[in-house]
């Protein structure tokens, strides 16, 4: 609704006047969804102000010709800087994974490494995770690594945190009742305690993924390294003043973010709140 | 002080050996505790101590006592969660040093897995044990039909009833075939018409498998429903106050007067118990409470009439 109205704005003032509204400074929808085909290589003209009518998916033959740096970053950049950053995406939150998780359970564990790491991960959580750049820049260089080493410092606190307090909220009496049923060592944890904690680990695992994929784009956006993720398609697209592509990419940043937190960690969510009877 | 209450016309007593045992659970064994002591961080409260009791294979021995008398530390010890500062602790003379698969649980609520359907939660024990599939669907099925749950197996335990889940509860401690069946008020959350129901269920599954009972509660319409003995706790530190014997056949009926007299008893002993000690606790002036104010039991309405 808010896109149709402000495409008519757009459509309206550029037959008026086409100084009033110019593309370049503000992208109309069809601008961006322009830069986000072009980006998949596909050629369309939605935006153009100077196509007459209803625009058509046309080739456009009047577009100018796109510098040649620039025709090279667009050529099908969107697939691969996705797939770069996902690749990006699953390692970091592996790492983020099993660092947060081994530090919320040695937390539980040991009262003091609480007491000790707890208000420090705490205060990491109000550092915004754009923060860790120059750190990673001066530890590793401007390498894959120091993208990663982002990533998981944004992420795995948020983890450890969750998965201590879901940890802390599981009732006494189920570990009572697998001991007094035979289950001790190794076997308390991995069919008590790991089942109990389920409810706090899809809620941790949500958390930690939209942490790290916020860092994620943060660092990328920093840090160009070989491979170019989606951070660097908008930085590269600020570099060539190409709004339009600026607000794609941030579109598509949204996108991803959005399907993996509804479909994929909500889904896990309310899965197992539904096994616990707890919805 | 002992008492023993006897019946005093002996017409039904075939009952507590009427029905037919099944062959796959095993009898009870001997609990004995000798001068146990536990106390925890140096308070009294809840703690126990130089407590002798022994419970007979097959007998069903009720505790009750006032909140913080020591009642599950007590059964606690006898699980193996907690170990005795002094005496000991054993189970067919055998010393009890930690949880084993001899002794078997029953919570109060929620001790159940979310995680598992009702029958995961039974089989957890066995899985645990190491038993094999085949042997595990037959025990679980066998400890399903004696809880009278078959039918319902494959739900969530939210998707039960308060007192279908405690059925499962003593299901997944029965399927490990325990010498003794340890249970921590376990009907405290349910309405008194289920419990009168789980009453009788319980009864029928101890006369069919004669297993050694231990069984804690606040409500004494309980204790005398069910027990063989009934031990009375002294708090602070807890001790036994007053063990009564009831020689009365089950199921026991509540409109005679055997019944009422051991009401009687069994609830005096507890309101002196009470009145003690809030009298010990208080500052000033306590007026003891009469029954009325101790609040009934409500699955002994109208029973003394």
């Amino acid at each position: 609704m808010i896109l149709a109205l402000w495409e008519g704005a757009f459509r309206v003032t550029q037959t008026i006047n086409s100084r009033l509204w110019r593309p370049w400074v503000f992208p109309a929808p069809s601008g961006v969804l322009d830069a986000m085909l072009g980006m998949l290589n596909i050629r369309t003209a939605f935006g153009d102000p100077l196509h007459k009518g209803w625009p058509l998916p046309v080739a456009d033959p009047n577009t100018p010709p796109l510098p040649t740096a620039a025709r090279h970053w667009y050529t099908s950049s969107l697939i691969r800087a996705d797939l770069v950053s996902l690749a990006r995406l699953i390692a970091g939150f592996a790492f983020s994974i099993v660092i947060g998780g081994a530090v919320g359970m040695f937390m539980l564990r040991w009262k003091e490494l609480d007491q000790f790491l707890g208000p420090p991960l705490l205060g990491l959580q109000t550092l915004p995770s754009v923060c860790w750049v120059p750190l990673a820049i001066l530890l590793l260089g401007f390498t894959e690594e120091a993208i990663l080493f982002v990533m998981v410092m944004g992420s795995f606190a948020a983890i450890a945190i969750a998965l201590r307090d879901g940890l802390r909220m599981i009732p006494p009496l189920y570990p009572r009742a697998g001991l007094m049923l035979g289950a001790r060592g190794w076997k308390l944890y991995r069919y008590v305690l790991l089942p109990a904690s389920l409810p706090a680990l899809a809620t941790s695992l949500r958390q930690g993924f939209s942490f790290g994929w916020r860092s994620l784009m943060g660092a990328e956006l920093i840090l160009v390294v070989k491979h170019h993720g989606l951070g660097f398609l908008l930085q590269t697209a600020r570099d060539f003043s190409d709004v339009a592509q600026v607000v794609a990419v941030m579109v598509v940043m949204v996108i991803i973010g959005m399907v993996a937190d509804r479909w994929v960690f909500a889904k896990i969510q309310a899965r197992v709140q539904a096994r616990f009877g707890l919805s | 002080m002992r008492a023993t209450i006897a019946p005093t016309n002996s017409t039904a007593s075939a009952a507590s050996n009427g029905a037919g045992s099944i062959p796959a659970f095993r009898s009870g064994g001997r609990l004995q505790l000798k001068s146990v002591t536990r106390f925890f961080n140096g308070s009294i409260e809840h703690g126990v101590q130089d407590i002798t009791l022994t419970c007979e294979p097959g007998e069903f021995v009720v505790v009750v006592g006032p909140s913080g008398c020591g009642k599950s530390t007590l059964l606690n010890l006898a699980a193996g969660m907690l170990l005795p500062q002094s005496g000991n602790v054993t189970l067919d003379d055998n010393p009890i040093r930690g949880p084993g698969p001899d002794r078997a649980m029953v919570f109060q609520e929620h001790g159940l897995f979310p995680w598992l359907t009702a029958e995961q939660n039974v089989e957890f024990g066995l899985k645990m044990a190491g038993v094999t599939r085949d042997q595990r669907r037959r025990r679980v099925e066998a400890a399903l039909r004696l809880v009278h749950l078959r039918g319902s197996e494959q739900k969530l335990i939210h998707e039960l009833s308060g007192g279908m889940r405690q059925r499962v509860a003593i299901a997944r401690a029965m399927v490990m075939d325990p010498a003794l069946l340890l249970m921590d008020e376990p009907f405290a959350a349910l309405d008194a018409q289920t419990r009168t129901l789980m009453h009788a269920q319980l009864q029928e599954l101890w006369v069919q498998t004669r297993k050694t009972i231990l069984f804690v509660t606040h409500s004494v319409g309980e204790a005398v429903r069910l027990a063989d003995r009934i031990i009375v706790l002294h708090s602070q530190p807890g001790k036994i106050r007053r063990e009564v014997q009831v020689d009365l056949p089950h199921p026991r009926n509540f409109d005679s007067a055997d019944i009422t007299q051991l009401v009687r008893l069994v609830r005096k002993e507890i309101e002196d118990e009470v009145n003690r000690v809030n009298r010990s606790m208080a500052d000033t002036y306590w007026k003891p409470q009469t029954p009325s104010d101790l609040g009934d039991d409500p699955g002994l309405m109208g029973g003394g009439i």
